[in-house]
């Protein structure tokens, strides 16, 4: 067996700092055993010589996908209950408020989810608004959880999780809305009812072009996976879902800053967001 | 008032399939006084394979950034020859929000951006050759540093050759050295030249 590619400090320094304005994702020096076993791996798996000619592909690739791969190598693609929880402190403090602050009609809050998973972030979404939001007595709220992968919007429908995706679900939350089954936890069934799960495509026109009307979209920890261009016309799609004044989420290693310019940026306490103007200007 | 479970058809019903728009009914929507409408023009045009002059032809009409960015995003799903060429055009105007949403339009398109990369680097106006580093600093292409390389041997401006040098510290490699050499031998009383040579060889030997 060949020994692993050994990348040098000065290869960790380069690399990181491509890798940073690429997807926004920083690495600090604690992470240098996980980034270093990464890249080791691609280098093998592309043949390359050493880190030098791997990292030339990384970075002229004209597909960009081995760019895209090693990507998904480096962040950690796994969901949770609760995952990134400044989200919903900020969805109920600071985002509900301003929606219903302006909102002129009593049509119900829309809330998308894109992508649902497993459904863990749009149970935690509804979990939030009934435990921790007072305007839940004087609103209606719709989640729709939307997802490409028809596999997994079963198993979200299903509601059943493991103690791992749970971990973050508190004590009493969990007693109320939670039904142990065997080793894993199934969501309760009027939860299970409140949600809409959908199979759609972002970057498929088609398949969006009836969500509309939303006031806050959670699309966070998906666009790192899309290409500049794909990444440009899913900011489009969302503009177009959302209401005038409609918020979006991102994961914590995203920038819509990065991505496009067509949406405010909103520094609330508890997070930033970004927010699809009143008017067009 | 509690959750409500919405059918998303059911409550945003199936939008009827419109006939699509022609482009002559298009293009009179691009006058309209309302931007979202010339928003809603530009997105169904960019559907149109024969929209490109058209939308190359409002992109520097349009007043509003929001939905300049719809077509500078139309025009790089596009990527034809009439819209790369629109787009290394804005290169040259002097309003600064049209400059950096055509360079960022561009990065987007590093197969068809290549094609014109050694016109825009021969350019006689230094900041479109500056520019046009810019756009290589995120360009995904293979000929990336021998470009710079050849910036770094011919090119006569200062402040040319310091934005290629800039890059050259990340993307350099041994068969730059020769180039970064020759530089600092152009510009001895250059500092920043100097500074920025010395770290670019530095990285290179270390690696």
């Amino acid at each position: 067996m060949s020994e692993p590619t050994v990348i040098t400090e000065a290869e960790f320094q380069k690399f990181r700092e491509y890798f940073y304005r690429k997807t926004g994702i920083s690495f600090d020096d604690s992470k240098r055993y996980f980034v270093d076993r990464r890249l080791a791996d691609r280098i093998k798996a592309t043949k390359s010589d050493d880190f030098r000619s791997y990292f030339m592909l990384l970075r002229f690739q004209s597909s960009g996908e081995e760019c895209q791969l090693l990507t998904n190598e480096m962040t950690v693609n796994e969901t949770y209950f609760f995952r990134e929880d400044h989200h919903f402190d900020c969805l109920v403090h600071s985002i509900l408020p301003a929606i219903v602050k302006h909102k002129k009609d009593s049509v119900p809050i829309r809330i998308w989810c894109m992508p649902s998973s497993s459904g863990e972030e749009p149970y935690s979404v509804a979990m939030t608004l009934l435990e921790r939001w007072p305007g839940i007595h004087d609103w209606d709220v719709e989640i729709i959880a939307s997802d490409i992968d028809t596999g997994i919007l079963n198993k979200a429908r299903i509601g059943i999780f493991s103690e791992r995706s749970i971990r973050n679900v508190p004590p009493h939350l969990l007693r109320k809305y939670f039904t142990k089954v065997g080793h894993d936890y199934q969501i309760c069934e009027d939860l299970r009812n409140a949600v809409e799960f959908t199979r759609a495509n972002l970057a498929e026109p088609l398949d969006t072009r009836n969500y509309r009307q939303f006031d806050v979209v959670f699309c966070r920890n998906l666009l790192i996976y899309f290409d500049d261009i794909s990444r440009r016309t899913a900011a489009e799609t969302f503009f177009n879902a959302l209401n005038p004044g409609g918020f979006i989420l991102l994961g914590h290693s995203e920038s819509m800053s990065r991505i496009s310019s067509i949406f405010n940026v909103r520094r609330f306490p508890e997070s930033i967001v970004y927010q699809k103007p009143t008017i067009i200007p | 008032m509690a959750l409500k479970r919405s059918h998303i058809a059911e409550v945003q019903p199936e939008l009827p399939v419109q006939p699509p728009h022609s482009l002559p009914e298009l293009k009179a929507q691009l006058a309209s006084s309302e931007a979202e409408l010339r928003r809603t023009a530009i997105l169904e045009l960019s559907k149109h394979p024969d929209s490109t002059a058209l939308l190359t032809a409002h992109l520097k009409e349009e007043p509003s950034a929001i939905v300049r960015e719809t077509i500078f995003t139309a025009l790089a799903r596009l990527g034809d020859a009439t819209a790369i060429a629109s787009l290394a055009d804005c290169l040259r105007t002097e309003d600064a929000n049209l400059r950096n949403g055509a360079i960022e339009a561009l990065k987007l398109l590093p197969e068809q951006t290549a094609r014109i990369i050694p016109n825009l680097l021969a350019d006689q106006n230094s900041d479109v050759r500056i520019l046009t580093i810019s756009i290589l600093e995120s360009l995904r292409h293979p000929k990336v540093e021998s470009w710079l390389i050849e910036v770094l041997e011919k090119d006569p401006h200062l402040n040319v050759c310091g934005s290629a040098l800039d890059l050259m510290v990340e993307v350099g490699s041994e068969m730059s050295k020769k180039a970064i050499e020759g530089i600092k031998l152009r510009f001895q009383n250059e500092p920043y030249i100097q500074f920025t040579a010395d770290l670019a060889l530095k990285r290179i030997n270390k690696a």
